[in-house]
């Protein structure tokens, strides 16, 4: 099976600041669901930023759908990113506008029709359970709402990898619920490869998925 | 109201921008009219002791268009009957010759006088005379006038740039977020950007627009067009059709460039 991500020694660093991650080196292969781990600080976050190309690696190779981030051009970056589908703790919606076109926003730049992108919002939003309120802006939905919406704009164009950081994080365990059921849906159904960058995994998929974790910069596997 | 305001701030300076430049334009049109008068209206001629090619006249400045010998006969016409042929011989064999000379445009005081100068050191050119109208002051007035507005406009046209560019930093702070969003998910620059060129273009017309509509109003004004007349100034200068499309020019361009400006100093931060 082909690589969606591939990892060679890869390392990251801010600016005048000691390497974050010093060494990164794994595969991800097309339909996996991954989960990566670690204390607060560890650097998950920054290795995730990483494969959606907003901070390009200091050292090694990181090579995501086939392309290496360190040598994409701008525009190039900006094609990768059309392809994959990024979930943050913080949402990252547009406060002003609505529900429905924030899960048309991916559909809207890859240039689909506006009913096209129209219709696929209103599925995605019924499988979210959120149709109802496809007219509202997020700020009048609660935090496991609106991390819903988040959820059905990742999904919305069919991405080939879903990059999720803390998807849970704020959530209570209903909207936990909904993500993570949404999540592995679209990972068993569309074989669409997932990695998430959590705290913890949750008990009910535990058992089930890839572990890696990030101690002191470098990546293990754990299982 | 607050977003009354934003627009305020980019269609003020737009307008000040177009209306120094309208101005400029007009005392320009205003300038070269008189000019065009005053070289209608004057007479230089060059007195020499012998015929001279008009041509070794011609050369000795640019600002000579051509040079045309006067014919003496039609000044002797006047005593032709009153002096034996004989004596109208002996006249016209001691009368000096006469050169006409039309410049391209009229010359401020200081170019005139080095013209004449330069007409004198012609050998055989015993004078140049110069019959005009007279250096107008109004002339004189419009053209420090020109000059002063000029440096004027450019102050006004930095101020201008400065404030423009100012609001469309305002815009971008504004719509940071969305666009960070959208270059997330990848969106090209005039995607993300779109909104900002949509209000610089909006805001450019809007200027273009009341700045037209001001100059039809002055033109409209009967008190405004007899004053010019009175002042021997052509009210249909005050405006051209013309002036639209270069005053539409300016105000889409500085909105465009300054919008340019902000996109592409535009910097990820997620």
């Amino acid at each position: 099976m082909p690589s969606v991500i591939e990892s060679n020694r890869t390392k990251l660093a801010y600016p005048r600041h000691e390497p974050v991650i010093k060494n990164a080196t794994f595969k991800v292969q097309t339909g996996e669901f991954v989960f990566i781990t670690g204390a607060s600080g560890s650097g998950k976050s920054t290795l995730l930023k990483s494969m959606y190309g907003a901070m390009p690696p200091a050292d090694g190779e990181l090579v995501v759908g086939g392309m290496e981030i360190g040598k994409l051009s701008s525009s190039r970056l900006y094609k990768l990113r059309r392809h994959i589908g990024v979930i943050f703790q913080d949402y990252k919606l547009i406060g002003e506008w609505s529900v429905e076109k924030n899960v048309m926003l991916p559909l809207i730049i890859a240039g689909f029709p506006k009913d096209v992108c129209r219709a696929q919002a209103q599925k995605l939003l019924t499988h979210v359970k959120l149709s109802h309120k496809s007219d509202k802006f997020p700020l009048e939905l609660s935090g496991g709402e609106q991390q819903r919406v988040a959820v059905a704009r990742a999904l919305a164009h069919n991405p080939f990898l879903i990059l999720a950081d803390e998807p849970t994080g704020n959530l209570d365990d209903y909207s936990s619920q909904v993500v993570w059921e949404l999540l592995e849906k679209a990972n068993e159904e569309l074989k669409t490869t997932i990695l998430v960058v959590t705290h913890h995994i949750p008990e009910m998929l535990s058992a089930e998925y890839r572990h890696l974790m990030i101690e002191n910069g470098v990546l293990y596997e754990i299982r | 109201m607050k977003s009354v305001k934003a627009h305020l701030a980019l269609i003020l300076p737009l307008f000040a921008i177009l209306f120094g430049a309208e101005y400029l334009i007009v005392f320009d049109r205003i300038v070269d009219n008189y000019e065009t008068k005053l070289s209608a209206e004057y007479s230089l001629i060059v007195v020499a002791d012998k015929a001279l090619k008009p041509v070794d006249i011609s050369r000795v400045d640019r600002l000579i268009d051509h040079v045309e010998p006067v014919d003496i006969d039609s000044i002797l016409h006047r005593i032709r009957k009153e002096t034996s042929e004989k004596n109208m011989k002996k006249i016209k064999s001691i009368m000096p010759s006469f050169y006409s000379v039309k410049l391209r445009h009229y010359p401020d005081k200081y170019t005139l006088k080095r013209l004449k100068e330069e007409l004198l050191a012609i050998k055989g050119v015993k004078s140049v005379y110069l019959f005009e109208k007279m250096h107008d002051p109004l002339y004189e007035m419009l053209a420090f006038m020109k000059s002063n507005f000029l440096i004027f406009s450019l102050l006004m046209f930095v101020v201008g740039v400065l404030l423009i560019l100012k609001q469309m930093y305002v815009w971008q702070l504004e719509h940071r977020e969305r666009m960070q969003i959208m270059a997330l998910f990848g969106a090209p620059v005039w995607l993300r950007s779109g909104v900002l060129f949509r209000l610089a273009i909006i805001d450019a017309f809007i200027a273009l627009l009341l700045i037209v509509s001001g100059m039809f109003y002055l033109m409209k004004r009967s008190d405004l067009v007899a004053f010019l007349r009175d002042i021997d100034i052509d009210p249909q200068t005050l405006f051209h059709f013309n002036d639209i499309g270069l005053l539409a020019a300016i105000g889409f361009g500085i909105s465009i460039f300054g919008t340019l400006v902000v996109v592409i100093r535009f910097k990820e931060e997620l």
